[in-house]
């Protein structure tokens, strides 16, 4: 049970409209950026470890890999850095060429995005507030208040934490959706809710952040993958991506990037990310 | 929160009052254009000006932003993102000021419009020094108040990557785990702007008053 803050990785009612407006767009083919000189892809602004900005820099663990590829790739890339909501519509409309942020993978996304070689897993576990003694493991979250956020994958995720409390007799409670995880764990350190779920990455640097205040509990999902993406059907550009990725994984540097942003390697990943979502 | 993430919410503040400021600087005379257009009963014209200002109204600023900044390319358009906040906030501002003008020009009394074509004056030299200098006291306080709105509405621009003073406290608060230090200096950020165009406003209302009674 993995869940990356991936969270956000919801689709708004806004981002809806305009790919009802816009249909979906064709993509821009490898020959034609390498024509154009250059390629354009967007990265999120506040997503710890992954993406974020130090200072107004972008920095984080996707950052570092994509300034690799820029050295690598042999042509320009301009990056846009913009809020989760304007990300997939970004790549859907044809504005970007990929999509170079912390997606995670599912069948839905399947449909219009082509998903790279992942560059990290993601199982989702709960957060609980230091030292809470009525939650001493998986069973005790029965019918206790959630938070996750709206739109999510762990929200997708949630059915399959319900499962394992019916083994026990147990059951899910009250599920409190929000706009983004500060706001969950901040809710979480005033007790109005009783446990976050997220995906472990995102949970360990909280943790980590504010020893005092919280604490990782147990994993609540299947394994699932995060990865970046580009529109579906633009293959060449997807292999241009993979050739990268695989390359960072045979040499190390992937492994000693993970090891740096979230202090564990994911050295069992496939080479294809598959949906577990 | 470090000297970088001051710097950073200073650069969010500027960014806030830019687009603010031109937004404001092209929607308020469009407006007074359209409620013109109304007001004058052109034909044709007035029925398309009420579609717009109606489609504008019910359009929330996020979408108008998404759908100029990703679906306009489609087309064809490539649009700055910069240009694209502005020109969400500035159609908005129009279609709100449009309102805001038609008001004070229908309260406008008829017999001074009257009085002045006696005296031949020419279409363009009434509507300068009889009709604009009247209703545009009438209108100050109703068209700044739209400002502010204006100016708190103006977080939803950060969709397409323009990072303004709300989107810079978000990202210290993403980074840093404590989101209210920076949430408290964006609001801070947001009274001094607007507490800036209210003292203006009453400002521009004692010089007019001192001006009556001098």
């Amino acid at each position: 049970m993995t869940t990356f803050d991936l969270t956000r990785r919801g689709v708004l009612l806004g981002a809806a409209a305009v790919l009802t407006v816009t249909g979906a767009a064709k993509a821009v083919t490898l020959p034609e950026i390498q024509k154009r000189g250059y390629m354009t892809v967007a990265t999120e602004d506040d997503y710890q470890p992954f993406e974020f900005t130090k200072d107004g820099k972008p920095t984080g663990y996707d950052q570092e890999l994509l300034e690799m590829l820029k050295k690598k790739a042999g042509l320009d890339i301009h990056q846009d850095i913009i809020p989760w909501t304007g990300i997939l519509p970004g790549v859907t409309t044809g504005k970007y060429d990929a999509a170079v942020t912390a997606i995670l993978v599912t069948q839905e996304r399947m449909k219009t995005l082509d998903f790279c070689s992942p560059v990290a897993e993601s199982v989702d576990y709960y957060l609980k507030r230091k030292g809470d003694k009525k939650i001493q493991g998986i069973k005790d979250l029965s019918g206790l208040s959630l938070g996750v956020e709206a739109g999510s994958a762990m929200l997708k995720l949630l059915p399959q934490l319900d499962d394992m409390l019916k083994t026990t007799g147990g059951h899910l409670g009250k599920i409190v959706s929000y706009q983004g995880y500060p706001e969950a764990y901040q809710d979480l350190a005033l007790g109005r809710i009783d446990y976050v779920v997220n995906t472990l990455l995102s949970l360990e640097s909280i943790a980590k952040t504010k020893p005092g205040t919280f604490e990782v509990g147990e994993a609540v999902s299947k394994p699932t993958y995060i990865a970046w993406a580009v529109v579906k059907g633009n293959t060449e550009l997807l292999n241009l991506f993979n050739e990268f990725l695989l390359g960072t994984r045979k040499d190390g540097t992937m492994y000693a990037l993970q090891k740096k942003w979230f202090d564990i390697t994911f050295e069992s990943m496939p080479e294809a990310p598959s949906a577990n979502v | 929160m470090g000297t970088g993430d001051y710097l950073a919410l200073a650069a969010g503040a500027a960014n806030t009052i830019a687009i603010s400021l031109l937004a404001i600087a092209i929607g308020t005379p469009l407006g007074l254009g359209l409620a013109l257009i109304r007001w004058g009963r052109l034909r044709g014209l007035d029925n398309v000006v009420g579609a717009l200002v109606s489609l504008l109204r019910a359009t929330p600023a996020v979408t108008l932003v998404l759908l100029l900044y990703f679906a306009l390319p489609t087309l064809g358009l490539e649009v700055p993102r910069f240009a694209a906040g502005v020109a969400t906030l500035a159609l908005g501002s129009m279609a709100y000021n449009c309102e805001i003008w038609r008001a004070a020009l229908l309260a406008f009394p008829h017999d001074q419009l009257d009085a002045a074509r006696a005296f031949g004056m020419p279409r363009g030299l009434r509507f300068r020094l009889v009709v604009l200098p009247q209703i545009a006291r009438a209108a100050l306080p109703a068209l700044v108040n739209e400002m502010t709105l204006l100016i708190k509405v103006s977080p939803a621009v950060a969709v397409i990557g323009v990072t303004e003073a709300t989107r810079a406290a978000v990202r210290i608060g993403a980074a840093t785990y404590n989101p209210i230090p920076p949430f408290l200096v964006a609001l801070a950020i947001y009274v001094i702007v607007i507490g800036g165009f209210v003292a203006t406003q009453r400002m521009l209302e004692r010089r007019h008053r001192a001006g009556l009674f001098a």
